[in-house]
């Protein structure tokens, strides 16, 4: 992983909180009504390929482990809304041969409001460890 | 949604268990985006140095949060939920979500919780999430 990519902006990717997927995303952890926290997870998937895929940032996935995860919302998402995921890199530390790195998502709705910013911290292990 | 009157300080939330299932890994797999092989490829996980596919972190973090949901009356009343995960969860373990009210605010009120996701392995607990915290609004 390379540290000069902290600071780094994605271009905003479109995602639609579909009732269908909410809907399974509810039936397996046995919540009843509303968009789970977490289902946000989603939505930053649909942002990860261009982070991957970042030859700058050059973050080995397949070394990539979960560190730490946070949401912060201003309101819970709306089943069929339509938001713009926009990814940053927010901090990048290596130390010991493993890279730590901290990625925000904001996820904006149709009237560009911040309705939730997650954030991952992920850690490259080190190669052989 | 839950009621200011009804929460106080050290309140513990009721414990939510569940054994972790191989088709509730793939399920997982499937809704979230997450196809990781380290969660659906024994021999892939066994390379990384496991000894089996184990669950995705999120997966232990969203049973955490179906805890702080069902505590809280709502999805809605979450206003923030984080974890750190600290150890992995094996195939057909049985991970035990709970918490409790750190603090209280007011105007608006809001239950500050702090949460965490346990399981018992070879005689010791074993924290898959630790330090998880929760911002719960209150009625």
């Amino acid at each position: 992983m390379n540290p000069a990519a902290e600071g780094t902006t994605y271009p905003a990717v479109s995602f639609v909180v579909e009732p269908s997927r909410v809907a399974a995303f509810r039936s397996l952890f046995g919540i009843s009504e509303g968009v789970p926290p977490t289902f946000v997870t989603a939505a930053e998937f649909a942002a990860f390929p261009q982070i991957v895929a970042d030859r700058h940032l050059d973050l080995d996935f397949s070394r990539v482990v979960h560190g730490s995860q946070t949401y912060a919302f201003r309101r819970a998402l709306h089943e069929g809304e339509e938001l713009a995921v926009r990814a940053r890199i927010e901090a990048i530390r290596i130390r010991g041969g493993n890279g730590f790195v901290t990625i925000a998502m904001d996820l904006e709705d149709a009237d560009g409001v911040i309705v939730c910013t997650a954030r991952s911290q992920m850690i490259e292990r080190a190669v052989g460890a | 949604m839950r009621g200011r009157a009804t929460v106080s300080v050290g309140q513990e939330l009721p414990e939510l268990a569940r054994v972790v299932t191989r088709e509730d890994v793939k399920a997982y797999a499937d809704v979230s985006g997450d196809q990781n092989p380290l969660h659906q490829d024994d021999a892939f996980a066994r390379s990384a140095g496991f000894p089996g596919v184990i669950a995705h972190g999120m997966f232990t973090m969203g049973h955490m949060a179906a805890a702080i949901v069902a505590w809280a009356g709502e999805a809605d009343a979450v206003l923030a939920t984080s974890a750190q995960f600290r150890a992995p969860v094996f195939i057909g373990e049985t991970i035990v979500a709970g918490g409790r009210v750190r603090s209280i605010e007011d105007r608006p009120a809001i239950a500050v919780l702090e949460t965490w996701v346990a399981v018992e392995r070879n005689g010791r607990t074993e924290w898959p999430v630790k330090k998880g915290e929760a911002r719960v609004r209150l009625a």
